[in-house]
Formats: structure tokens, sequence, C-alpha cells
């Protein structure tokens, strides 16, 4: 995968995705595809202020240290994952702080170079995709449409047609809404049964941490797009998160290696309780 | 000035898909939310279905697209929300704090990144 980067960017993963450590060197390894360099950063050092946001004052702060930082990379291209992020950056963050870089979504990225991603998309995938699309975000980045069409490059891939459109910009969102995940993952189950799907790829990493769940006791996959291009690409894809988040005994899942190197405490108050929380459908 | 330019006319309101998730908002006229949700913008005190609208408010950005005054309507909803949550003064709706957000992130960086990669992305 050898190709001299024409473009040297921040990947801004957000903070959330560091449960899923594989997405971030996919997307690295995919960006490097396409002649981007891309550097990870990301996690609460690089906040964009939404889980603060009940603080403006709080939340501004983390915000514009967090442009500061971008900044001191010298990396001129800042390529973002979460539409929550990419939102804030846009609309609160660079417009209050300068900021020495241009901002666009991966998908985006992905789509304008899709030619040079084409050659890497080799091995054969069969799967009937449901996109799991919400209606927010893409208005400001058309993520509902690039993400399926970047997906039918891949040989094997067929992707469903389908109404689904969930409220909100992801997942996490319709906290706010009474049963609101509970009523978009049956919907979601409803339009996998109508379109005969037989996997369901979700876009944003919140929806993807919760919809893991939806394999339990049916016969579907959940994968996010970026595993499903890794796979196109004949890359490990393997997703842990949706293995411990599935697991019977998560703690024996994860091994008591791991388990000893987080530490009992950390594991018992931070991980477990996630890890074991029940599904909503 | 979103809120000087809002008409209140209840466009927005009415192509939202979590009104009908919202119990509070069962039988409220789409015009009486909306002023309700400019006097919020305001610094007033709104009204309780504003309230609950803007609590709800989960970015769907549908609204964006019907307002005829054609102003940002998504946008006007999201600094509603953050001021109902308390953003710019005290909260008007019950807020969760989660404290271990940080720590939880941490965590699973730990598990999930090599400690070179932990110490390059983080």
């Amino acid at each position: 995968m050898a190709v001299a980067p024409d473009m040297r960017a921040t990947f801004w993963y957000g903070c959330n995705m560091a449960r899923h450590g594989e997405i971030i060197r996919l997307s690295t390894r995919i960006l490097e595809a396409v002649g981007v360099d891309a550097a990870p950063a990301g996690g609460p050092g690089y906040c964009c202020g939404s889980p603060q946001e009940k603080s403006a004052r709080i939340a501004a702060g983390m915000a514009e240290r967090t442009v500061q930082k971008f900044n001191e990379k010298g990396r001129d291209q800042l390529i973002t994952w979460c539409p929550s992020c990419h939102m804030n950056m846009d609309d609160f963050m660079a417009p209050v702080t300068e900021a020495a870089f241009e901002t666009q979504h991966i998908t985006q990225l992905l789509q304008v170079r899709r030619d040079r991603l084409r050659p890497f998309l080799t091995h054969e995938v069969k799967a009937r995709v449901l996109i799991h699309a919400h209606h927010g975000f893409n208005g400001r980045v058309p993520v509902n449409v690039d993400v399926p069409d970047l997906l039918r490059m891949i040989p094997g891939v067929e992707i469903v047609e389908s109404d689904l459109r969930v409220p909100g910009h992801m997942c996490s969102a319709l906290a706010s809404v009474p049963n609101g995940l509970a009523n978009a993952h049956r919907a979601t189950l409803a339009a996998m049964a109508d379109s005969g799907a037989d996997t369901l790829v979700t876009i944003f990493h919140s929806c993807h941490r919760e919809a893991v769940t939806l394999e339990r006791g049916r016969a579907i996959q959940v994968m996010n797009w970026i595993h499903l291009l890794a796979a196109g690409m004949g890359l490990d894809h393997s997703d842990e998160y949706k293995d411990w988040r599935n697991a019977e005994d998560p703690r024996a899942a994860l091994g008591k290696g791991r388990v000893s190197a987080l530490g009992d405490v950390a594991f018992e108050r931070l991980v477990e309780p996630e890890l074991t929380k029940k599904p909503v459908v | 000035m979103l809120a000087e330019a809002c008409t209140a006319c209840g466009a927005c309101y009415l192509v939202c898909p979590t009104v009908a998730q919202v119990p509070a908002l069962a039988g409220a006229l789409p015009e009486t939310v909306m002023a309700g949700v400019r006097d919020l913008l305001r610094g007033s005190a709104g009204n309780e279905a504003a309230i609950a609208f803007a609590a709800a408010c989960c970015r769907s950005a549908i609204c964006a697209d019907v307002c005829p005054e054609r102003l940002d309507a998504a946008f006007l909803m999201r600094l509603a929300s953050l001021r109902v949550r308390g953003a710019l003064g005290d909260p008007r709706v019950a807020t969760k704090d989660d404290p271990g957000w940080s720590a939880r992130v941490k965590a699973f960086a730990r598990l999930t990144m090599t400690e070179e990669e932990q110490a390059k992305w983080l």
C-alpha cells in the first residue's frame, strides 16, 4: 500500500471512538491508500466541547484549546470523523479561534479520492447492506449518499434500497427523546426485515457501539462502514468491542491479562457497566 | 438575531420527527411552541411546551429545509437547546452529569490502543 502522500492532515477521531482503536487504525490506512498522511488525534485532550455544553464557558475553553493544539501540529487539513465534532468546529470553534487548517469530513475526502481507493478494493465481500442512516448531518455532509457510494465499489456488496432515516444526527443524540434509541432500533430492524438485508452498516461511532447488540439472537451482522471498506481491501477488521459487548461474560472475553493490565477497579467502574448494559430492544 | 427574524410560524415544528415521541408536546400548537422558543432565545422564560421541545431536540435538522424565512432553523433549535440545558444560565430541565466520561474514554483507549498509540493519539 505504498502511495506517496500529497496531503498532510490530522485525523480528528473524536473522543468515544477510543473504544474502537481498530477503526482509527483502519481509517488511517484507508487514508494512506488515497494519498493522505493522517495523524490521529482525539480523546478528552482534543474535546470539541460537546460533553461540557451545559456550561458555555467550560465548553468554549475546551474548544479553544483544541483548535490551538491542531494549529500547533502544522498540518493544514483537519479530517473529521464525529458529526458533533465536525459541526462544533464549523459552528463555534473555527469562528471563535482562528484555525490554521481546513476542515472536511472523512467521507467527503474519500468520495473526492474514490478513484484512488477503487484499485485497493479487490476482495469480494458478500453482503446485502442496509445503511443505518440518520436525518441530521446529511444536510451538512451528504453521508447518506457518499457512504453507500463508496461501499458499492467493494465487489460483492449490494446496498438495499430503504427509506430508513433515524431522527437525530447520531444515536447518542436520541438520549433527549423518550424511548428514542429503542424506537430507532425497532425501525432499523423492521427495515432490515423489509429489505432482506443481512448486514447493518453504521456510519457513526455512537450508533455502532449501540447497534452491535442487535446481532444478539438474530441472523444479521453489524459493521461500521470502515470495517466494510477494510474487508474489501483484505485488511483485518476484527471488532473486539462488539465481541466484548455481546459476550455473556465480558471479563472473560477480555481475558485476565487485559483486565489486570487495566486494573480491576478501573474495569469494574469504567468498562464493565457499559459492556453489560442491557440492550434497549 | 435568529430570534428576531423568526416569525414563529411553526413550519419547523411540524416537520420535526421527535414531536410525536414527546408526551409534553401532545396537543401543543406549533405557533405557541415556537413563540416560546423565540422567547427562550431572547433569554426570557418561554413556555413549558417550548422548553420540552428545545430539550428534546436531537438535531435531525429537517427543520432547516422548511423555514419560509430561510433561517437556519436547526441552528436556532441548537441554541435554544443549549439555553434550556443551562449553557448560559440556570438549566430549565434536569440534565445528567457524566463525571466519568473522560476516565471511561481513557480506560477504553488503554484496552484498544497500544501504549505508543496512546502516547501519540490522545
